[in-house]
């Protein structure tokens, strides 16, 4: 599976980008790229050129299999189009550098070539930095400056790097300034949408826009049909050069709130709002949340949050973008660690809450939203395979995931904010590979593990840590469906346990 | 499963075809009982039934239309004491049934004296006794051997006579009755064409009648493959309702798994001897529960030792140990031998609750249950409902698929989803909630379709309606309720607001 398979769309019609890149390119014939004049960009010092402040990135990525975790899918590569920063430092989509193995910059002027190593990622914001080995690399290249107050309706230009080196830039306009869906499961940032009929150049895959000769944005994906691309707008990559500036790096914060909207008058009046009142109704707090931790509960309404007030939906004023979720204020505008004023009418009553903003950590959720740049970890114990629960190995059921994926398993994932609190991680019985000790049991997959040895089982830990107490001589692992029980001769995984490996060609019979 | 077709589906493409020529038949003339050079073919003439329904399916999407009328043909055969013997499917749903002889253009009307739908199976009664004067009724034979001749008679499609057709016992085997989608029981297959009219037909061998011809796959998925009921699961099917009544079939209500592992055999204590089966779960409610433990380990089932993989010895042939259980009835008792905890164990389990998997069965002859209210329209979830609503809605049915094995009766005996919206000012905002399950209703409990219409019944300014997982409470008031009644009602064609009763 892919990284930017990963990308769930918010509308259908959106093509992946890298999807589109698999057509041929083929010619162009009857579209001309805007003419580029190289010595007037030469020349050109005392405004930073676009050429000078670009580099082409070349990627090898390669993917695990996550359902044969000892497994690397075959590498693939990727092209994109690199923006110089300042501090040595090029900025691309997280997407382009996912799983990278090796990363290469080249001077589209000099032809040039420098390894370089990702500094930073952040793949819910779907940006990374890039660093050259070389460090002089980069000494002949002018770092763009990030544009500042775009509004709907303002200019941009979209740039294709030609094979040859020269700049194709085509036109077009932001239509639309909203919170919308990334690449990464469940999260959504701000971004513009820009009307803009692009043409291909060369397998690029993240497309760097121009307004004037800062940088509006990274382009993550183009719709074909409505010629509409979406951008990781320069909001959202000053908030996260903002962030690199702390260490630790912290992602984009959240309240952690499940929300409904207000607009039933039949509700409101049940909720006992004013007339002139309107906010969002609170349908789910995630435990340990900064809203949790706040005091946030099911039930409240959200009235204001910075003084801001929100509509019905959530949205509020904003003075450049007009109406945008408070997600925006709370996630770009504000940083980890910021605390900010919640208003809420709870039983009637408005009362002011003060939350601790923090990001999530993915890697505490009960099922991981993304698995990248990490072996998936993996135990086998007498043949028996099991895994962490997470939504990367769920993907590994193609497009059709949710209908085609085990459904305990979808469930699980989909509804991991009722589990209780302390559920831990999900492990699973991902194959059974036949062997002497799991003989009888071939047909058993895709279950879940309870226990171990009358061990409870919240982690791959666990199960390493019961398989170490059997039971007179024999593992007892409960599972959630029928059989419910499967039981080894501890003595018989022991010594198969070597045969297993060779047999199957593992390379070991555990991956933490 | 999903190509295997129950041949009543079949027949509505053929329904005009049949029809017309029918009407042909008993216009031409009428053709009395033929005297053939084959003794058999003439004994069968006097025992075949050709039966000829108009039914009216239920409407699960707007369940309060009275539903689709079709035409459906089947065959049946006369048994002793003046009964004819057809396949529940021929007779389901069906408003009005004639059975007519061969050769003889009087059409009969008959009614139901008993039907088991979960062994589609069926037993008619002409009013008109007169009806038998001349018919010779047919005895029952035993399980045909493997790879001898039956031959098999009926009405099927591409004619309007009797037809004969023969084959040869290919397989005996545990299959799943299509009609109710979710029972298995003894089944054989034979390469017999049988097509679209056999269903109810006898297959005959020395005389006698060895099945009853039900189902078979469609043609593009597997050629000169037809299915019968053999005779055990239709002496056992007379046996239940010589009583007057039928009691269905009766189950264990458990699920067990074969005892392969050598590990698991040596962890309970058991020798390797390849006797013995794991019980994985005992659904609460059913006959074992309280009796049976998850864990046990059925080493014999009336004395028949089992073996690890799960089938007994019975007279002289390998079969599922439910076979057992199969042929035995309500308030039978069955004798476990068990070993618990290592220790050997005896358990009686009397028979006293039905297979469980009613909710998973198709169901027939009833009227679908409906509440409407405010214009929400709400409908228990059942096998039912699924077939004209398909639901994609993850934890509705999530829920379903696993009300027994996750034991979530526990929390409601039905599955109470809003099914439908009738779209007016009173109920606007309801879109999202669109098949999920109703939870509450000011703070009641809803189990069943009959705690909604109390809940909705009680008088209160407002009614809050809690879903499962519902991302809000939805609201209806009931001074708009009331003024909207009589206006979605009628607007929308729904004669009554409610249908609680099957």
């Amino acid at each position: 599976m892919n990284f930017d398979t990963m990308q769930i769309l918010p509308r259908p019609s959106l093509i992946l980008l890298c999807a589109a890149l698999l057509a041929p390119m083929g010619s162009h014939a009857g579209t001309t790229p805007p003419p580029t004049n190289r010595d007037q960009i030469r020349k050109d010092v005392a405004t930073p050129s676009m050429k000078s402040s670009l580099v082409r990135v070349n990627s090898t990525n390669q993917n695990y299999q996550l359902l044969r975790p000892w497994t690397k899918r075959s590498p693939y590569n990727r092209r994109g189009t690199g923006v110089v920063l300042t501090g040595n430092r090029i900025l691309v989509t997280a997407e382009l550098v996912a799983n990278a193995n090796f990363v290469e910059l080249e001077n589209p002027e000099t032809q040039d070539r420098s390894p370089a190593k990702v500094q930073l990622v952040d793949y819910e914001a779907n940006l990374a930095i890039l660093a050259p080995a070389d460090p002089t690399f980069l000494d002949s290249m002018t770092p763009v400056r990030i544009a500042d107050h775009l509004a709907v309706g303002d200019s941009v230009e979209v740039t294709q790097m030609e094979p040859t080196g020269s700049l194709a830039r085509t036109p077009g306009t932001i239509t639309t300034i909203s919170q919308g869906s990334y690449p990464a499961d469940g999260t959504s940032l701000v971004t513009y949408s820009v009307s803009v009929p692009l043409q291909y150049r060369d397998n690029s895959f993240n497309l760097p826009v121009f307004a004037g000769d800062q940088l509006a944005g990274l382009l993550m994906r183009y719709d074909a049909r409505t010629q509409t691309a979406e951008l990781v707008p320069a909001p959202v990559i000053q908030a996260f050069l903002h962030r690199t500036k702390h260490s630790p790096y912290q992602s984009f914060s959240r309240l952690g709130i499940l929300l409904a909207s207000n607009r039933d008058p039949k509700f409101r009046r049940y909720l006992e709002m004013q007339p002139d009142q309107s906010g969002i109704y609170v349908s789910g707090v995630t435990t340990g949340s900064p809203a949790d931790i706040a005091g946030l509960k099911n039930g409240d309404v959200i009235l204001s949050i910075d003084g801001q007030v929100l509509d019905d939906d959530g949205n509020y004023e904003h003075p450049m973008y007009g109406k945008i979720s408070f997600a925006h204020h709370i996630a770009t505008e504000r940083f980890p660690g910021d605390e900010v004023a919640i208003d809420i009418l709870r039983d009637g009553e408005k009362q002011s809450l003060k939350a601790t903003l923090a990001p999530r950590d993915p890697q505490k959720m009960v099922s991981e939203p993304f698995l990248i740049d990490r072996a998936p970890s993996y135990v086998v114990l007498g043949g028996i395979v099991m895994q962490e629960l997470s939504r990367a190995v769920l993907k590994e059921w193609g497009g059709e995931w949710q209908k085609n994926a085990p459904q305990r398993l979808v469930y699980l994932d989909e509804f991991q904010d009722e589990l209780p609190a302390d559920r831990g991680k999900v492990i699973f019985i991902s194959q059974i590979l036949p062997s002497d000790a799991s003989l009888g049991y071939e047909d058993v997959g895709m279950v879940v593990v309870e226990s171990i040895n009358d061990r409870p089982i919240r982690s791959l830990q666990d199960v390493t840590e019961a398989a170490k107490h059997p039971i007179n001589g024999f593992h007892y692992i409960r599972i959630d469906a029928d059989p419910r029980l499967l039981i080894l001769d501890a003595k018989e995984v022991d010594t198969g346990a070597e045969e297993l490996k060779r047999n199957y060609n593992l390379p070991a019979l555990e991956q933490m | 499963m999903g190509a295997k077709i129950e041949f009543q589906s079949r027949m509505t493409h053929l329904r005009i075809g049949i029809i017309a020529l029918s009407i042909l038949t008993l216009i031409s003339a009428p053709m009395l009982f033929a005297e053939g050079p084959d003794d058999t073919i003439n004994k069968m003439r006097r025992s075949l039934v050709r039966i000829q329904t108009v039914s009216q399916e239920p409407d699960y999407t707007s369940p309060w239309n009275p539903g689709r009328i079709s035409r459906g043909t089947g065959a049946g055969f006369v048994i002793s004491g003046n009964r004819i013997v057809t396949n529940a499917h021929v007779i389901s749903n069906a408003r009005l049934i004639t059975v007519t002889r061969e050769g003889d253009p009087k059409p009969y009307p008959a009614r139901v004296v008993a039907v088991g739908h979960d062994c589609d199976l069926a037993v008619l009664e002409p009013e008109n006794k007169s009806f038998f004067d001349g018919m010779v009724a047919l005895e029952f034979g035993e399980l045909p051997a493997i790879e001898s001749t039956v031959m098999a008679y009926g009405y099927p499609i591409g004619g309007d006579r009797l037809s004969v057709t023969r084959g040869i016992v290919s397989r005996i085997d545990f299959q799943t009755y299509s009609h109710s989608g979710a029972d298995m029981h003894l089944t054989i297959q034979i390469d017999a064409a049988i097509n679209p009219g056999n269903s109810g037909g006898p297959v005959m061998q020395d005389g006698k009648v060895v099945g009853v011809a039900f189902q078979g796959y469609s043609g593009d998925v597997a050629q000169s493959t037809g299915y019968m009921i053999p005779t055990p699961v239709v002496r056992r099917f007379l046996a239940d309702i010589e009583d007057g009544t039928y009691d269905r079939y009766m189950d264990l209500s458990l699920t067990y798994y074969p005892m392969f592992s050598p590990a698991a055999r040596r962890a309970k204590g058991l020798p390797s001897d390849d006797i013995g089966v794991i019980v994985g779960t005992v659904f609460g409610g059913g006959s074992s529960a309280g009796i049976v433990q998850s864990g046990d380990v059925i080493t014999a089932i009336d004395g028949n030792p089992v073996a690890s993989d799960g089938s007994v010895n019975l007279d002289g042939e390998r079969v599922e140990m439910a076979e057992i259980v199969e042929r035995k009835f309500k308030g039978d008792t069955v004798a476990l031998d068990v070993v618990r905890e290592g220790e050997p164990k005896s358990l009686v389990v009397t028979l006293d609750k039905p297979f469980p998997y009613a909710k998973y069965a198709n169901a027939y002859d009833v009227a679908p249950k409906y509440l409407v209210f405010g214009g929400l329209v709400f409908q228990p979830m059942d096998q039912n409902f699924l077939n004209a609503n398909p639901v994609e809605n993850l934890r509705t049915r999530f829920i379903f698929d696993n009300f027994l094995s996750d034991q979530l009766y526990k929390d409601r005996e039905e599955i109470v989803v809003l099914s439908g919206i009738l779209e007016d000012p009173v109920n606007s905002f309801a879109k999202p909630y669109l098949y999920d399950i109703i939870d509450k209703v000011n703070d009641q409990p809803i189990r069943t379709m009959q705690d909604l219409a109390n809940a909705f019944d009680q008088k209160a300014d407002r009614y809050v309606l809690e879903f499962l997982g519902g991302s809000r409470p939805f609201v209806l008031e009931r001074n708009a309720v009331d003024e909207a009644k009589d206006r979605i009602l009628s607007n929308y064609g729904v004669r009554t607001d409610r249908n609680l009763t099957e």
